[in-house]
């Protein structure tokens, strides 16, 4: 087996040991869900109920008139208590619904369709309906990135799972393995690809030989074995590796011809189109060296992370951290209030032992994080002018192309927290950029 | 949420750090010393012992001091003082005056490092910097000696060959030391001056390390062996005796003073090569590594900028654009 890779990046411990070997399981509903209106890049939606409102599981609740945008869906039976701002996992407040659960579920009746008979128009507006957007994290609308505006030769199915900990979509490639092929075969008929690629990395040996035996004789789709190394599931890094093709500064991976979605994604945009089922729910890992229990999860959106983390046992011993997502590029959160949306993958409890030391030196200029960074930048320069205020050197050496994978701060033995850097970096050259013109 | 007494941590991300610390980079850098330090022991007795204890309590001492009185917190942990300290120590030879030894150490952390913003921000190689002073100011170590001169403790007589270093006497033509003696343990010169082995043997555990990387050592034991085959010198003896190999492993090297890139290093190490030979033939015998690396070491932001890589497709950018506007897009079938 051939196994191909991208340039620099860095081999991370795999931390999968943790949930790589536990079926995805359900936990009983919460009492209420919080659905923020804006969990999605673009724009955000208005609400399309009120306080008092009965809403049925699937039932559309906000929508936005924008092209890029997604709408947002009523993950349970209940009734509407509010439509108020809530606190939202990144920190700030977003207006969200909040939904009283009611005990008794009704059965959703998905209307089942033959799925070779969609045209593109047909699999786009499902897609849009479900208000899909990328389930890895980025949380960019679907329909979007399936309407490209150039041809496309390749999809490419990101089954990399590339950060540390998190097994969701390594679950998914096992037991919805149909499901998965399916939803990007549908997926590579709405950009017209000739090629459908499936991207994994080695250490999920089982997911290559279940894709591989479904795929074997098929024209057309290919699995590539990728090493195991971090950010590959970063598009511009699996393009490369894969392709061999470097999306260009300021680019996007539609102007190589490239097409990519998650394992979770495309499983979204099977149920779309063969069940007219909205994103509603979705597989996380729950995981950590302080989980009590480790383990694969299929929970409502806007369930609150705290209700999940008591559904799983808690903390093994002291709480230190929790994060929504990756350990590389997830969200430390300071409440448990905060829910669960299309875009999380995870959520990681650490014991305090691995809480990283937050106190920092200067640069030593040991050039670890220039050996190391995917998109060849001067994390070290970026970071340096960053601090002294310099934004345009920060500029000049690179800044705005950083994707923040995290992958100087892990390498830095001064330990300086260069992502948030480079986000006080990108934020003021913005703003000076603006003001020039 | 319902359970007050929950303190999580908070932090950007990412949320997990590699093992690599400073401290730990500094303290395999003062094991890769170890070798070095005791053949000088093994040499030179009590007078290695000596210098090399001044010199640590005074790099340590002086941090101290200048952190206290700009008020900054002590960064004693990082390591950095003390492989300087060491560094000066073994830079001199065993008959140098203690105040002499610490006042340079003085020079090359207080000065040089922390006035200069700390471990980090210096641009020139403290231990060097320091090590040189003693040259540039020559008066105010005369004036001192003939203070300290009853200040100086006996420790019996200097086991050496010579008091002229190799190099000295490869100028004068007579009584060289064999290469192989050189090569392996001769005592002559500077405490790091007493064994190429012992020096090659701790560059290699920098490499194994990952603390340095091949280019700057080969690039100047490279350049200093051709440019003295091109003065018509004996190129061996060039990169054997002297500070060459300290150099090219332990000096040239430094992060903080040496370029980022990979083509950055080869010219910095190159260049430093160069410089050896020319101050060794053209000027006196002594300090020709020293005042090259910290001479190239004032090059680095220069190098740097000039040696700065393409970003994340940039390269294929120009490629496609320069070919025709077609995409790569039909490559496939």
């Amino acid at each position: 087996m051939t196994v191909k890779t991208f340039s620099q990046g860095v081999f991370l411990p795999h931390y999968k040991e943790f949930s790589e070997k536990k079926s995805i399981t359900t936990i009983p509903l919460p009492k209420e869900v919080v659905i923020p209106l804006h969990q999605h890049t673009g724009a955000p939606c208005r609400a399309l109920v009120k306080p008092g409102d009965e809403v049925k599981a699937g039932q559309r609740i906000g929508e936005s008139d924008a092209f890029v945008s997604a709408y947002v869906h009523a993950s349970v039976d209940g009734k509407v208590t509010a439509v108020e701002p809530r606190p939202y996992f990144t920190g700030t407040n977003v207006e969200s619904v909040v939904i009283e659960v009611d005990a008794k579920q009704g059965k959703p009746a998905w209307q089942e369709r033959d799925t070779s008979k969609l045209s593109i128009d047909e699999i786009r507006a499902a897609i849009k309906d479900a208000g899909i957007v990328g389930m890895g994290g980025a949380a960019f609308p679907t329909h979007v990135k399936l309407s490209p505006p150039k041809p496309i030769d390749a999809f490419i199915v990101n089954a990399c799972e590339c950060e540390p900990f998190l097994t969701c979509d390594h679950r998914m490639m096992l037991e919805m393995t149909d499901m998965l092929l399916e939803g990007a075969r549908l997926a590579q008929k709405a950009v017209s690809a000739p090629k459908l690629i499936f991207g994994v990395e080695t250490n999920k040996p089982d997911a290559i030989q279940a894709l591989n035996s479904k795929i074997a004789g098929e024209a057309g789709v290919e699995l590539v074995a990728l090493d195991v190394k971090y950010p590959q599931g970063s598009e511009k890094q699996l393009i490369k590796a894969v392709l061999d093709r470097e999306v260009p500064p300021g680019k996007l991976p539609f102007d190589v011809g490239v097409v990519v979605q998650n394992v979770a994604t495309c499983i979204a945009v099977y149920e779309a189109c063969r069940y007219g089922k909205p994103s509603i729910e979705r597989v996380l890992t729950v995981t950590g060296d302080g989980a009590a229990k480790p383990q694969n999860v299929l929970v409502k959106m806007g369930t609150p992370i705290g209700h999940i983390i008591e559904q799983c046992g808690g903390f093994k011993g002291e709480a230190g951290k929790v994060i929504m997502g990756g350990p590389m590029t997830g969200w430390a959160q300071s409440r448990l209030d905060t829910s669960i949306v299309k875009g999380s993958s995870g959520i990681l409890l650490f014991s305090p032992a691995m809480v990283a030391e937050t106190e920092h030196k200067a640069c030593v200029r040991c050039g670890k994080c220039v050996d190391h960074c995917p998109m060849f930048l001067y994390p070290n320069y970026i970071s340096t002018y960053a601090e002294t205020g310099r934004f345009d050197l920060a500029d000049e050496w690179g800044a705005m192309d950083c994707f923040e994978c995290g992958v100087c701060v892990y390498v830095c033995p001064s330990n300086r927290p260069i992502v948030q850097f480079v986000r006080e970096a990108k934020k003021q050259i913005a703003a000076a950029r603006a003001a020039r013109n | 949420m319902a359970d007050k007494n929950l303190t999580l941590a908070i932090s950007s991300s990412p949320h997990l750090r590699s093992p690599d610390t400073v401290s730990n980079a500094m303290r395999d850098v003062l094991l890769a010393l170890l070798p070095i330090t005791l053949v000088s022991i093994y040499f030179f007795k009590l007078h290695a012992v000596f210098l090399i204890l001044v010199c640590l309590a005074a790099a340590a001492l002086t941090e101290l001091l200048f952190r206290k009185v700009m008020n900054k917190p002590s960064s004693l942990d990082d390591g950095s003082a003390l492989v300087t300290g060491l560094l000066v120590a073994l830079c001199f030879g065993p008959s140098t005056a203690w105040w002499t030894a610490a006042l340079c150490t003085f020079i090359g952390v207080g000065i040089a490092k922390e006035l200069m913003g700390g471990l980090g921000w210096n641009r020139f190689n403290p231990a060097l910097f320091g090590r040189v002073s003693v040259i540039l100011l020559v008066p105010i170590f005369s004036y001192l000696s003939s203070i300290f001169v009853s200040m100086r403790p006996y420790l019996g007589e200097i086991d050496m060959v010579t008091q002229a270093t190799p190099l000295a006497l490869l100028k004068q033509g007579v009584g060289m030391p064999g290469l192989f003696d050189l090569f392996l343990a001769f005592p002559g010169g500077a405490l790091a001056e007493t064994s190429a082995l012992a020096l090659i043997l701790g560059g290699i555990y920098l490499f194994y390390k990952e603390h340095i990387t091949w280019e700057i050592p080969v690039s100047m034991i490279v350049a200093v062996f051709v440019v003295a085959l091109i003065f018509g010198q004996n190129p061996l003896y060039h990169v054997l005796a002297g500070g060459v190999l300290l150099g090219a492993f332990f000096m040239a090297t430094d992060w903080v003073t040496s370029p980022i890139t990979s083509k950055g290093k080869l010219i910095f190490g190159a260049a430093i090569g160069i410089l050896v030979i020319v101050f060794r033939v053209g000027l006196g015998p002594t300090e020709g590594t020293a005042f090259s690396i910290l001479i190239m070491n004032a090059f680095v932001p220069y190098i740097d900028r000039v040696t700065k890589r393409p970003k994340f497709g940039e390269v294929a950018a120009s490629q496609s654009a320069s070919v025709s506007a077609g995409r790569p897009v039909s490559k496939t079938s």
